[in-house]
């Protein structure tokens, strides 16, 4: 009887995604909406960052015609590696290829194991036949019709070079698409680790630059530290701005917009995988019920919005702390017209780090304490109570429930 | 009270800021800066758990082995949504899940409600308590996560489960003329109408004969034929060392079962029943007929434990005063670790009770749980069986119940007394 509760088996009552199985609620709307919100900014994001420290400075069509200099043609092909474009231009290309493949190893792993393992041993026998096959057939093949046994020529271990080089372009394009390949990967193929390598890559190469861009450590460098682009944020002219005080430059747009979007793609991918956890979890009858079904939604909806809202607040707020200082400083000029503001605004330690910082965290310690100036969530209670009539909740008597 | 995750984002913000400042690097002051105002934008949303809760249970009484359909119904009252929230439902550990789930991830919108349905299995009697409802609320990004409980309660008794009994497995040494209730043409309690008779104070309201009353405008009282009825008195030992065995299998459980079937039994007779249960003190529930008396019965079988150690010997001394003469009088002992049962079984039978004794036999339940040497389990096995003897010579009808054994199997032994 326990299995003939009548609810849990309707699953007719509710609309959007009918039951909590992973094939269905993998289509549901709100599920691909963060993945593609995830991918959008994991691209946007490793765009912007290319766009900042790497594009012309140690991007990967240089290291190519540094092979090229030493006569080591790239077999990857210009096409293929966007050695003919020019500034992003040069990732579109990769970029595309780095989506396909994390999409293709996404797909890989929602293959039968057995499936797997023949596509892996595929894999591994191509590499392995295209690595030595042309010289072992070359060089077997001679000693047949020459009926000698000797060891390989010259012109037979040249053969090599070739898919050599083959293995060393797509290592390095690799290396610079890890974080697309690992981040698609794990945003559709449903893999935490895939994720976290993704956004661990992105920030060890941005601390690895951010060491090497140390004044210090750039002046060991040499000739080698200047290829580096560093960003002059600190003399930046604050040009984008909010409620007509301007509060950033551009260059530190960039850099908020890679840590929110770092954010986004994060919040995003791993919501994915926690809300297909607990579906996955989910007893059978649980996931035909129309109660369950209906929550799942309110939490994807509810995280949909916040995704959004609350990363677009964030980078609002960051915006404003970046800038708190000149607007605390119009604000004191304007009102005392003193010329203590111009003269402290002019100083350097303020439009450096530390004023900069100082500024901004108290910013946010302000904005942290607006909870309780301004209780957000009665307000908008109030406007609820205002707006919405009020329906009395259902309630339910013991015979109602057992006569279904 | 913030996350690990809030608590790591918040401390590599702060960390990401210093680092940031100390090597003149803006890109690692912005992401910090950036971290630092999630943590801010976030605290200014955060959930809540000012929930309503209503239980609701298919029934407040169940015998051992029946499901149980339990209905939680959520609602959200506050103007507010609740955020992320998730309500689990306490239940006994005893209980089973059978199907659905006591728990569920809700984000409940301003007056919506949500019912989480579950069916438990209960395979243990006993009295139980369903709740409280644990409910634990967080925001979307998990930074902060906040535990409550919602005092709700819901009790539940587990009646042990009752057998059928077949009538000639319980047939009297002495054949009675009559067996059951058999009445009696004297007034008294009962079931058959006797006669009319004017209302005395005192006398119930249900007895009154409101149809003899509208015709005679005056009080008339229905009056029964006496029932005469058999007493059964049912002692059942508790005592500590009832527990040996499994947590499903014991003499225990096992007793509890025959109690309620031989009560049933009876009772369906229209027999008085009276049970007396002993382990840690003596706990007597005199005679009566009825589903009152069946109720009664069933409850102070479901929270029958295993404790104490009183002998059979004062149970008896203390109780077969108020037995009624002759009646018969079953006991349900392992009779481990008493060596009074055999002159408390004496001293009944010498009263003139007709005494069945129904014993779980312990030794082959300790068997279920932990390996006996086969030697050692056959002396204790003659032990028993001696012991037995013992009681059998006393007078007594003697059931050696082994675990495997049903009850109509075991009450077969005693045929032909």
């Amino acid at each position: 009887m326990a299995g003939e509760v009548a609810p849990q088996s309707d699953v007719d009552q509710t609309g959007g995604s009918k039951t909590l199985h992973l094939k269905t609620l993998r289509k549901s709307w709100q599920i691909l909406a963060l993945q593609i919100i995830a991918t959008v900014s994991l691209v946007w994001m490793y765009m912007i960052i290319v766009s900042t420290y790497v594009v012309d400075s140690i991007d990967h069509t240089i290291l190519f015609e540094t092979l090229d200099s030493f006569g080591l043609d790239n077999p990857l092909g210009d096409f293929l590696t966007g050695s003919k474009g020019s500034g992003l231009a040069k990732f579109f290309v990769p970029l595309l290829l780095g989506l396909t493949l994390g999409g293709g190893m996404a797909l890989l792993a929602f293959q039968s194991q057995k499936v797997q393992q023949r596509i892996k041993l595929g894999f591994i026998l191509v590499l392995i036949v295209g690595l030595v096959g042309r010289t072992l057939l070359s060089w077997l093949g001679g000693m047949l019709f020459q009926w000698e046994i000797r060891a390989p020529n010259n012109n037979e271990i040249e053969m090599l070079q070739w898919p050599l080089m083959m293995i060393l372009s797509l290592l390095i394009m690799t290396i610079y698409l890890l974080p697309i390949i690992a981040g698609t990967r794990g945003i559709w193929g449903l893999s935490k680790q895939a994720i976290a390598w993704s956004i661990g890559f992105t920030l060890l190469f941005l601390g690895i630059h951010a060491v090497l861009t140390f004044p210090t450590i750039m002046g060991q460098l040499g000739t080698y530290g200047d290829t580096l682009s560093t960003l002059d944020t600190q003399i930046g002219e604050a040009t984008i701005g909010l409620f007509g005080f301007d509060l950033i430059s551009r260059e530190q747009l960039s850099l908020v917009l890679i840590a929110v979007l770092i954010m986004s793609f994060q919040e995003s991918a791993f919501a994915v995988i926690r809300y297909l956890e607990y579906a996955y979890r989910l007893p059978e009858s649980c996931k035909r019920d129309p109660e369950y079904v209906k929550q799942m939604d309110n939490s994807l909806n509810g995280h949909l919005r916040h995704t959004i809202g609350f990363l677009a607040l964030t980078a609002v707020a960051t915006m404003i702390a970046l800038g708190f200082h000149s607007v605390l400083l119009d604000i004191v000029e304007t009102t005392t017209g003193s010329q203590w503001a111009a003269q402290v605004s002019e100083s350097i330690e303020l439009r450096l780090t530390y004023g900069l910082v100082i500024s901004a965290l108290l910013f946010l310690g302000v904005a942290s304490v607006l909870k309780y100036l301004v209780p957000w969530q009665r307000v908008r209670a109030l406007f609820y109570s205002v707006t919405r009539s009020d329906t009395a909740a259902e309630t339910i008597s013991k015979e109602d429930i057992w006569s279904q | 009270m913030w996350t690990r995750k809030a608590a790591f984002t918040f401390g590599g913000g702060i960390s990401l800021v210093l680092i940031g400042m100390m090597i003149t690097n803006h890109q690692m002051m912005i992401l910090g800066l950036a971290l630092i105002a999630f943590i801010v934008v976030n605290s200014w949303l955060s959930g809540h758990g000012d929930i309503e809760v209503q239980r609701t249970l298919s029934a407040d009484n169940l015998y051992k082995g029946d499901d149980l359909y339990v209905e939680l119904l959520v609602v959200n009252r506050s103007h507010r949504r609740t955020q992320l929230i998730e309500v689990y439902d306490n239940v006994p550990h005893e209980m089973k899940l059978r199907s659905g789930l006591n728990q569920m991830r809700l984000n409940l919108a301003p007056n919506e409600s949500a019912r989480i349905r579950y069916v438990l299995r209960c395979p243990l009697r006993g009295h139980y308590n369903i709740g409280p409802v644990s409910v634990r609320y967080r925001n979307t990004f998990n930074l902060n996560v906040n535990e409550m409980k919602i005092n709700h309660h819901s009790d539940i008794v587990i009646f042990p489960q009752v057998k059928d009994v077949e009538e000639a497995f319980l047939r009297s040494r002495t054949p009675k003329m009559y067996t059951g209730a058999t009445t009696l043409r004297t007034p008294g309690q009962g079931s058959e109408f006797y006669s009319l008779r004017e209302y005395v104070p005192g006398d119930p309201f249900k007895n009154i004969n409101w149809k003899a009353f509208a015709r005679t405008g005056e009080l008339m009282i229905n009056e029964k034929c006496r029932d005469a009825v058999t007493d059964v008195y049912i002692l059942f030992d508790t005592r500590e060392i009832s527990r040996i065995g499994t947590v499903l299998k014991n003499p225990l459980e096992m007793g509890a079962v025959s109690a309620a079937s031989l009560a049933s039994y009876f009772l369906q007779r229209r027999d008085s029943v009276a049970l007396c249960t002993y382990g840690t003190k003596l706990s007597y529930l005199p005679p009566d007929t009825g589903d009152k008396q069946y109720f009664k019965i069933l409850s102070a079988l479901a929270g029958a434990s295993s404790k104490g150690r009183m002998p059979l010997q004062a149970v008896t001394n203390s109780v077969s005063g108020r037995f009624s003469r002759g009646s018969p009088v079953f006991i349900i002992s392992s009779c481990e670790g008493d060596g009074t049962v055999p002159a408390a079984v004496r001293d009944l039978v010498g009263r003139g009770h007709e005494v069945t004794v129904l014993s779980p036999s312990s030794i082959d339940f300790e068997k279920l749980t932990t390996r006996i040497p086969r030697l050692d389990y056959e002396v204790l096995k003659i032990e028993r069986q001696n012991r037995l003897t013992t009681l059998a010579g006393s007078g007594a009808s003697v059931i050696d119940w082994m675990p495997d054994m049903d009850l109509s199997q075991a009450l077969m032994q005693v045929r032909g007394y």
